[in-house]
């Protein structure tokens, strides 16, 4: 009988163990109301947005993550910001001087504060600056370790030295390592505490993160720029199952989901109260090559004739359904250096491209193998088997291979590239400078083992030309090389497919960003 | 059975150890994580610039050596995605996981115990044929098929029930159904076939015919002793759950541990991997205790 009641006992506590880890969270609870009822109305003035994968941390020098800077673009604000048109601007800076190549005076704006009510100063921005461009732990350092130091003027202002003449600088200083971080908040509470209760000096501040189910936001009383009005409450919600994201948009569960694939399009627009809104994203879509001596593609009339047996337009139309634009650049609109000649258009003439492999030999077409992930881009694999079908029309044997992403990085890592592989290039820097140094010789040697002597010359004056009018013809300049010489054949530029509910008007920009100041209300 | 217990508590440290030497062997023989943390146009310098900074380049043995040194103070390491300590990470998603399965166990011993015996005392019956070749139908239907049109059906059409997330007891309905139908569908069979046996031997044959009702032989007599096989099944199901969870949790959103083991896994993050794989054998081992302690609860012959 004791035996009996010892085991009762010992199940009991078992269970209630069990039991109370079942209700030990509870702070996932709350936000169901705005689950339920997101309908951006008056009445409700929460806007509820769908996300794809949760955001990564609040330290916005260690994440290289468009989805997590969409987030924090509403918390922190940058020392310069682009427009819709590329176009860079002032933000938390009131006036800037360059004072020569490598010096830049910049005077804050007045009366900017963190969420916590400390003041702007110059001594938030050399913090920020410095550790992002000295810390090399950080994912972020590559971008700004080009700053030397920043030098305090007064409390409002301070220079910003590089180490060499950096035509970027302004590009650099307009995206997420430069979004201000609060010095004497972080010296008294640590980082640690800073990482769970971040403060910014953006129209949103922090009230909740509950990892991978949403991340909560409300507007700033004390925003500089006016406390803004339009929503009491901004919740991110995750949902990585594309399907799950396009349901609860259906039921009004959110009133924004990003990334809808294709295949939802007509359901999303077919259905009352939601439709489906596109923008041009700043990704191309590529077959990057080799040029490797000996391989059939280290001759440019060969890569011609891949180039012109690609029907671009059936890709977009068919494949993607409308949701790319063709392109023969990688340097899209928007971006520094952009040549519109190259944009909206793409090469086709199966004849020309039969002529062009028979000049170089290749008459009865060779085998080749083209390298592929699956998953990671827009109807990638699609694309990729398309490409094969449409190469087979001038007796190019096209071996599709599949790969896993971080296979598919580490191949690239490895060098162990083939005669094509299809890639994605994207560019927060909005600087097409990035994308042309893909054409750089001793970058990818071993890699593409590509090289032009034009495109070098033009790539090394460009790297350090401080003229931005001579610096921009000099990038258009290589994109017009590249697109007749193709160490890459671009194929489209992806299009942002975000599906929103009738009740708020949201138009998409090419950066991803969720600003929610953007996003009004019916 | 005091020892036994004890003896059964002190073997789960070894086996515990013998995981982590091994989840930490297929991390490292799994990649390269520097080459996903950083985007498509990094350099090769850039990468391992990181790649050293985050100790990566050390050997195998020296890189084992710190993970073990860590894992004696309960320290996995820093996660590589969220830069902070992972083991906290985990276990803050372990109480969604946990009301979870606990909820699709619930759903599935309700529907598969009175199916399983119906099923037995009513043999070859159409309803019996229904109920195993349902069974089997079920079972076959893969979790993230069925976790879409449940929400097709019951939330978008019918508004019944959230689309996903974490909230009330109306969110954990769909993800407990998707779950805990596909464990009902192995349990009823089992139970079926293990009832079955029972039905067939001399002493149900004996208390029949001693005139006692058949409500009272099925429950009390035979579905006792058809218990055992059915603990041992349920308990190995808590495996079959943590892993129904990876994908749940992904369809429906829900916060807990197979969505992040998911995502360390695609991002390679081996700290939080480690740390998850490591919490989740130990609830495998722990079930497994537990059934072995019901059966001596359920058959006092059993001797350990």
């Amino acid at each position: 009988m004791k035996r009996k009641r010892f085991w009762g006992i010992f199940l009991f506590v078992i269970t209630a163990i069990l039991l109370v880890g079942c209700s030990g969270e509870t702070t996932t609870s709350e936000p169901t109301d705005t689950e339920q009822n997101s309908t951006g109305s008056e009445a409700d003035k929460n806007l509820t947005i769908a996300i794809g994968a949760d955001m990564v941390t609040f330290d916005i020098h260690d994440h290289n993550n468009t989805s997590t800077e969409a987030i924090h673009v509403n918390m922190f604000n940058y020392l310069f910001k682009k427009d819709e048109n590329g176009e860079i601007h002032p933000e938390l800076v009131e006036e800037f001087n360059i004072i020569d190549d490598l010096t830049v005076e910049m005077k804050l704006k007045e009366g900017v504060t963190f969420h916590n009510g400390d003041p702007l100063t110059s001594e938030d921005v050399k913090f920020t600056l410095e550790r992002v461009a000295t810390d090399d732990k950080l994912k972020e350092y590559p971008n700004y370790k080009q700053i030397k130091e920043v030098q305090i003027v007064d409390d409002l202002t301070f220079k910003v030295i590089t180490h060499a003449p950096e035509p970027s600088l302004f590009h650099r200083l307009s995206r997420l390592g430069s979004g201000i971080l609060p010095k004497k908040y972080i010296d008294e509470n640590g980082w640690d505490h800073f990482l769970s209760n971040p403060v910014g000096t953006g129209p949103y501040q922090f009230k909740e993160w509950v990892r991978d189910d949403h991340i909560t936001l409300v507007p700033y009383d004390n925003y500089y720029d006016g406390k803004v009005e339009e929503w009491e409450e901004v919740v991110f919600r995750v949902i990585p199952e594309n399907s799950t994201r396009v349901s609860e948009l259906l039921t009004g569960g959110v009133d924004i989901a990003v990334n809808i694939p294709p295949a939802d399009w007509e359901r999303v627009n077919s259905n009352e109260g939601t439709s489906i809104v596109q923008e041009v994203s700043n990704r191309v879509i590529m077959l990057i090559l080799r040029s490797t001596e000996g391989l059939p593609t280290a001759d440019v009339r060969v890569r011609q004739a891949l180039d012109y047996a690609i029907d671009d337009g059936a890709l977009v139309n068919n494949v993607l359904q409308g949701g790319a634009v063709p392109t023969t650049t990688m340097v899209g609109p928007g971006n520094f250096g952009h040549n519109p000649d190259l944009y909206e258009t793409y090469n086709y003439d199966v004849e020309k491209a039969k002529e062009l492999l028979a000049q170089a030999g290749y008459e009865d077409g060779f085998e080749m193998t083209l390298q592929a992930p699956r998953g990671r881009y827009l109807q990638d694999a699609e694309v990729a088997e398309m490409i094969a079908g449409m190469l087979a029309a001038i007796n190019v044997k096209v071996n599709v291979e599949f790969l896993e992403w971080s296979n598919f990085v580490e191949m690239r890592n490895a060098n162990e590239n083939k005669e094509a592989y299809l890639l994605g290039l994207g560019n927060s820097m909005f600087d097409g400078a990035y994308s042309v140094d893909w054409y750089r010789a001793e970058r990818y040697a071993g890699h593409t083992d590509y090289k032009n002597d034009q495109i070098e010359e033009l790539l090394a004056a460009s790297a350090s030309n401080m003229n931005p009018e001579e610096r921009a013809k000099q990038i258009q300049e290589i994109s017009t090389i590249a697109a007749e010489d193709l160490p890459f054949i671009n194929l489209y530029q992806e299009k942002i497919n975000i599906g929103i509910s009738d009740s708020v008007d949201f138009d998409p920009t090419p950066d991803e960003m969720l600003y929610a100041p953007s996003i009004t209300s019916k | 059975m005091g020892k036994f217990l004890i003896r059964r508590l002190l073997q789960i440290i070894p086996v515990l150890f013998i995981i982590s030497f091994v989840v930490f062997c297929l991390v490292f023989v799994a990649g390269d994580p520097v080459a996903l943390m950083l985007p498509e146009d990094a350099s090769p310098e850039d990468i391992e610039q990181l790649r050293e900074s985050l100790g990566l380049n050390e050997p195998f043995h020296i890189q084992y050596f710190t993970y073990m040194l860590g894992l004696f103070q309960l320290d996995f390491g820093e996660s590589f995605r969220y830069g902070q300590s992972a083991l906290p990470i985990v276990l803050e998603r372990l109480p969604a996981t946990l009301e979870l399965a606990a909820a699709s166990m619930i759903v599935a011993i309700v529907i598969a115990i009175p199916l399983g015996i119906w099923s037995a005392t009513k043999k070859n019956s159409p309803l019996d044929l229904l109920a195993t070749g349902g069974s089997v139908l079920w079972k076959a239907m893969p979790n993230f098929w069925l976790g879409i049109m449940l929400i097709l059906l019951f939330s978008v059409t019918l508004g019944w029930f959230p689309v996903s997330g974490r909230g009330n007891f109306s969110h954990l309905v769909l993800p407990a159904l998707t779950l805990g139908t596909g464990i009902a569908a192995e349990m009823t069979r089992l139970i079926r076939s293990s009832m079955l046996e029972i039905l067939n031997q001399d002493y149900i044959r004996t208390a029949k015919s001693k005139g006692i009702r058949d409500f009272y032989v099925v429950n009390k007599h035979a579905f006792r002793n058809a218990l055992i096989p059915v603990v041992t099944i349920t308990a190995l199901q808590t495996s079959t759950v943590v892993g129904g969870t990876l994908i749940t949790e992904t369809v429906f959103s829900w916060p807990g541990l197979g969505q992040l083991l998911i995502q360390a896994v695609n991002t390679r993050d081996m700290a939080i991997v480690q740390a998850s794989v490591f919490i989740i054998a130990f609830f495998v081992i722990l079930m497994n205790l537990l059934a072995d302690i019901i059966y001596k609860l359920l058959d006092p012959r059993i001797k350990y």
